[in-house]
């Protein structure tokens, strides 16, 4: 149990040494909504003060784990020592960190890379039936905490779009070449496998198509 | 299955999960621990009348655990009643109660789930305690966050108490579970600092309470996605302020079938098999018991 001070920036944001961007962006924007200063999570528990300090560690852990020449720095000193100075004993961020976030700003669109399929995913939210529909996507997004409008952020794909897919309304979705995209990146931000997400949405879409006539 | 607070849904959960293991082919028996306030026969459609209970049992009216638990209507799971007896008697001496877990050991069952009684009392987080796997059940609402911070602390400390053997430092756990005490420690880990201040043998034994005490966390009634991050954020303060990791087992989503099934007195994966309460019942399920 190491106090707040002495946590290295992954444990302060909770996330794995070995995290992908994506994961650290994630664990970021939860530490973020649970040490906000409104947050139900922390009321009974810490005090306003605590929870401020909490999140000044956690933004300059940010600031260093969200800059990937900055992490490379930072993980080298951590692999350097058998003790823990790749923990700064300041609160400073060290040289060419980028300034702290203002908490009530936005968090950045995380960068648009795929993710590897998560088994944890695949396993224990897979569909019963076996068919990606839009119910099912809906289901794994919100399991994973992850709203929609941060889909369209990293996939810049209309949020009417991604509304129309986890709706079911085939009638208000593009046309097939761009579906198929749009599935691929939506199945990706889920961990799912892109190709598998997309063959069976539209699958279950064209035999609902072939039921109307 | 514990959490603190009334209302949120254990009776509720400790029926559904239970059937769903049942039906898998897993023999399960129920105990319902909550003596002041038993009502989980009512959510598995048995009437528990003047029927054979937990009450007999401790007034040592019936020797053998197993003859307290009666069938209910689905196969392989029985239940042990919590209603009161004649003397109306809701507390248990701990003698009995550790009588009662050394039977609950012994009982012809793959899985017995304890349903507990709202509230921190001691028989409450002594059963909490004993189980191999420890559930806290939470709404997102501030209150019942509240309350489940409170069980998990009076679980916390009691474990550290009962690992502790130095005076001086079992001394030191009942000042520090006053919040507001004089020395100033306010958090597990500023409780830690001190214990290594007195006996470095006792702060390694504290640490390895700290790696031990992993429970599991639900969240009922969520709404958004807002309330299923909670699950997250609440497993996060709890890294934080006790040190300790929580599994996040999963959450149910608010269904207008669940009240629909208490009122008709069936659990909900057996009333309402394709609602969306049902599917992630099945998935918490899934993941604890690979079923």
């Amino acid at each position: 149990m190491q106090p707040l001070g002495e946590q290295t920036y992954y444990e302060l944001l909770e996330a794995p040494v070995e995290g992908s961007p994506q994961q650290i962006e994630r664990a970021y924007r939860i530490a973020r909504a649970t040490y906000a200063p409104s947050s139900t999570a922390v009321y009974s528990i810490f005090s306003a003060d605590e929870c401020a300090a909490i999140l000044r560690r956690i933004e300059e852990a940010y600031a260093v784990l969200s800059d990937a020449r900055l992490r490379r720095e930072y993980d080298a000193r951590l692999r350097r020592s058998d003790l823990r100075p790749g923990v700064p004993t300041t609160s400073a961020p060290p040289a060419g960190a980028a300034p702290a976030r203002d908490p009530r700003e936005r968090p950045p669109a995380p960068p648009v890379r795929p993710a590897p399929p998560d088994p944890d995913v695949e396993g224990s939210l897979a569909p019963e039936n076996g068919v990606f529909d839009g119910t099912v996507l809906r289901r794994i997004r919100v399991s994973l905490g992850i709203e929609l409008e941060e889909i369209a952020a990293t996939t810049k794909i209309n949020e009417l779009h991604l509304r129309a897919i986890e709706g079911n309304h085939y009638e208000q979705l593009p046309p097939p070449v761009y579906l198929r995209g749009f599935l691929k990146q939506f199945a990706k931000c889920l961990s799912l496998d892109p190709n598998h997400v997309a063959d069976s949405y539209t699958g279950r879409m064209r035999e609902s198509s072939a039921r109307r006539g | 299955m514990g959490g603190g607070k009334g209302g949120i849904g254990k009776s509720f959960l400790v029926a559904n999960l239970a059937t769903v293991a049942a039906r898998s082919g897993r023999r399960v028996i129920l105990i319902d621990a909550d003596l002041g306030g038993a009502n989980l026969h009512t959510c598995l459609g048995v009437r528990a009348g003047e029927r054979i209970s937990l009450s007999d049992y401790f007034e040592d009216r019936v020797v053998d655990l197993e003859k307290v638990a009666i069938e209910t209507p689905i196969p392989g799971l029985r239940l042990i009643l919590g209603a009161l007896g004649h003397t109306g008697k809701a507390e248990t001496t701990q003698e009995q109660r550790a009588t009662l877990l050394r039977a609950v050991r012994r009982l012809p069952a793959d899985l017995v789930i304890f349903d507990l009684a709202a509230g921190t009392d001691r028989s409450t987080i002594d059963f909490f305690l004993e189980a191999d796997d420890g559930f806290v059940v939470t709404t997102p609402e501030p209150t019942a966050i509240e309350n489940a911070y409170a069980f998990l602390r009076a679980a916390f400390y009691r474990r550290l108490a009962s690992a502790l053997q130095e005076s001086n430092v079992r001394e030191l756990i009942r000042v520090a579970m006053d919040q507001r005490n004089e020395r100033g420690i306010r958090t597990p880990a500023d409780l830690l600092g001190a214990v290594e201040q007195i006996d470095h043998a006792e702060a390694e034994r504290f640490r390895r309470v700290l790696e031990g005490f992993r429970p599991h966390l639900v969240v009922n009634q969520v709404r958004d996605t807002e309330e299923v991050k909670m699950g997250f954020s609440i497993t996060s303060v709890c890294k934080k302020y006790f040190g300790i990791d929580i599994d996040y087992a999963g959450y149910i989503c608010f269904d207008d079938n669940v009240w629909r099934s208490v009122k008709d007195r069936r659990p909900l994966v057996l009333a309402y098999p394709t609602s969306d309460g049902a599917l992630y019942v099945r998935r918490i399920v899934k993941k604890l018991l690979g079923t």
